[in-house]
């Protein structure tokens, strides 16, 4: 149990930064690249897991500036809740001998939905160790093959089974609970979860690879059907299928394969209790703020230095919580933050969620988190549709929660290694 | 034969009726009579989450106030698991007896005859009750097919998850119970106090309800849950009792009462719920 009693007024409030400990290996190995980046589309696919991870793979082998041939990689890990699709035992062996990666070590990387976010950090690790020089992160969900039924029995899965589903929850209850909270402490409102909303489905509407790419009205997403109240239908992410794929390499490999590498500046991971229950604030996430502190010191930056971040919003509560948690707003101002349009495309301060988040991208559970890094990688090479385009982006982040916050992964990227 | 020991001297005077726990209560010479509130046809029937286990808990819960009750005999439409998880020794010599009556949700807690008492109720939709039991028939039945609590589990967590018994560390008192290592390892302590404040809320609707709810949420318009902090100081959640269809507030008290939560595996799982003070 922590006991540590929330308090209110600084950037990341609840975490002691004394407490956290930089990545001992941060600046003093191997620098690591991301050299190719490729998904499929989010969304409900005719293809099964083998059909899905080929496309993804295939994506990113193709995307490296150069010829890639995936017997070089070294080693795989992929991140997947195996909710559907019927794989559960040796997902990574089965995937990887469909993609020329034969023989090489390859495991199964699961932190609920952010198992693939874990999955890329587990990549830059071995080769930061200098275990390997060419690694793949990647992630994989099936989520729509299943009956409804049997789709009812994986639903908050990743939370607290003994005392949170027993007493009702699934993650949109969970959520909602924190919602209502910080609508109580800090006096946001459900109009700004609304603009989250609103802002996301404007984002994703030209992203190609979006499942839900349509526009979406205040007006429409203010009375939609209400799912756990405060959350209405309008505030939750959809559940998709999905691959992602994302190739890093050490310095030295990556300089010759890669003409227009995206650097890994800053790696951070942190976990918190299960169970809301035992936590001392249900308002922020303890693991966000560890994760974002350590990434942080590691690339030498702030908030402010960065220019677009991909944000887990699998719940709109869950992007305003995450304003506040990775430093973009001050404690208790992510719904001001939201109400004044400052996560915008081009607009505000940061761009937040150009992908178009979790919320109209998609959520294929085990792939968001490399998913992320794919968005961060086009955007950073200029590689999107022009339309959502972020201009003049050099530092990027991806933000990538387990269920309620039990674990995240955070990390730092840039254009330019320095 | 009267009993000796009960409401002598008490706050309770005897044929006192009372509203317990979202049931009936009727405090009589020689023990008690308790019934659910919810009637249909002039026939009490149990309630969405209750049945003849949950009443015997709860008259239990208030004999219990008045004098000791320690050793207790039951008849078989009773499941003794639960009680034991409450602390009461089902015991086939004891003093106290609870006979289940087999025309209404009504149960006699005596020393002596099974005692009875007329009572009016509230109106319950008979076809909302119907539903509902045909629901729980089917819910026994069902079969977990992915994330779920085990029997195991559910057994090795009751006392805590129907009688509050908490833990130790220090000066904090913790629930639910945790299973940590070296000087964080905490000791077994008394039943929290059954009380607290409600911090948040929300109501799932039935498509968002976990599989275990998924027969019964539709017909009760979704499953409420409420985030409440003890009075002891740890926080947790808690499905609302009964068919509670007023909307909770935050910083409002609850109490708590022992209901179903769900069926599976051919199990009745049952557990704290909370109750609008």
């Amino acid at each position: 149990m922590i006991i540590i009693p929330p308090t209110g007024g600084s950037l990341l409030n609840l975490v002691d930064r004394e407490l956290v400990e930089p990545c001992s290996s941060g600046g003093v190995m191997v620098d690591v690249a991301v050299i190719g980046a490729g998904q499929t589309k989010f969304g409900n696919h005719a293809l099964g897991l083998k059909g899905m991870w080929s496309e993804s793979a295939e994506n990113a082998f193709a995307s490296v500036d150069g010829d890639f041939d995936p017997s070089m990689v070294d080693e795989a890990f992929i991140g997947s809740i195996a909710f559907g699709g019927g794989q559960i035992g040796n997902t990574a062996a089965l995937l990887t001998e469909h993609t020329g990666m034969d023989n090489i070590p390859v495991r199964r990387v699961e932190n609920a939905c952010a198992s693939s976010g874990f999955a890329f950090r587990d990549a830059w690790m071995a080769i930061k160790s200098g275990q390997a020089d060419i690694v793949v992160a990647g992630g994989i969900e099936k989520m729509n093959d299943l009956t409804p039924e049997r789709k009812r029995y994986w639903l908050g899965v990743s939370g607290d089974t003994e005392w949170e589903r027993l007493a009702g929850l699934t993650f949109p209850g969970t959520y909602a609970l924190m919602a209502r909270r910080h609508f109580h402490e800090y006096g946001s409102i459900h109009d700004d979860l609304v603009n989250i909303s609103v802002k996301n489905h404007m984002h994703g509407l030209d992203n190609e690879y979006a499942h839900l790419r349509k526009d979406v009205s205040f007006d429409k997403a203010q009375n939609g059907f209400m799912v756990a109240d405060p959350l209405t239908l309008y505030d939750c992410c959809p559940t998709s299928d999905g691959a992602s794929t994302v190739i890093l390499a050490a310095d030295h490999v990556a300089k010759s394969l890669c003409e227009d590498p995206v650097w890994v500046l800053g790696s951070g991971a942190g976990s918190d209790n299960l169970a809301l229950h035992d936590r001392p604030s249900i308002t922020q996430l303890v693991s966000t703020q560890r994760a974002a502190i350590s990434a942080y010191d590691q690339a030498g930056i702030t908030a402010n230095d960065i220019d677009l971040a991909e944000v887990h919003d699998c719940f709109t509560i869950a992007e305003l919580m995450a304003t506040e948690d990775l430093g973009f707003a001050q404690r208790g101002e992510g719904g001001l933050f939201a109400r004044e349009g400052r996560g915008r495309r081009n607009e505000g301060d940061v761009t937040i969620n150009a992908s178009g988040g979790l919320k109209s991208k998609g959520h294929p559970l085990g792939a968001t988190g490399t998913g992320q890094v794919v968005e961060v990688f086009k955007q950073l090479r200029g590689e999107v549709e022009s339309s959502r385009q972020v201009r003049d982006a050099s530092i990027a982040l991806t933000h990538n929660v387990g269920g309620s916050g039990a674990t995240c992964a955070v990390h730092v990227f840039g254009r330019d290694l320095n | 034969m009267r009993s000796t020991c009960i409401w002598e001297g008490l706050k309770l005077s005897s044929n006192q009726c009372i509203n317990w726990q979202g049931n009936l209560a009727c405090l009589k010479d020689e023990g008690l009579v308790i019934k659910s509130r919810h009637v249909v046809e002039g026939k009490h029937v149990f309630g969405p989450d209750s049945d003849y286990t949950t009443l015997a808990i709860s008259g239990l819960a208030l004999l219990s106030e008045e004098c000791d009750v320690k050793q207790i005999k039951i008849d078989s439409n009773i499941d003794e698991f639960p009680l034991q998880a409450c602390g009461y020794l089902i015991d086939t010599s004891a003093d106290w007896n609870i006979s289940c009556d087999s025309e209404s949700a009504c149960i006699s807690i005596s020393k002596s005859e099974d005692l009875t008492w007329q009572v009016d109720g509230e109106e319950f939709d008979p076809e909302l009750y119907i539903k509902i039991q045909d629901a729980w028939a089917m819910e026994l039945n069902a079969v977990s097919q992915g994330a779920f609590v085990s029997e195991q589990s559910y057994r090795s967590g009751a006392p805590s998850r129907m009688n509050f018994i908490s833990q130790q560390l220090g000066d904090i008192r913790i629930w639910p119970p945790r299973e940590m290592i070296g000087d964080q390892r905490p000791h077994e302590a008394a039943p929290l106090t059954q009380a607290g404040t409600i911090e948040s809320w929300t109501t799932l609707s039935a498509g968002g309800a976990p599989s275990e709810f998924s027969l019964r949420a539709p017909l009760l318009g979704g499953i409420c849950t409420v985030y409440v902090r003890m009075d002891d100081g740890p926080c947790g959640v808690f499905l609302v009792a009964d068919d509670e269809t007023n909307v909770p507030v935050i910083d409002n008290r609850v109490n708590f009462a022992v209901r179903r939560i769900y069926a599976q595996d051919g199990l009745i799982r049952y557990g704290l719920k909370a109750l609008f003070s």
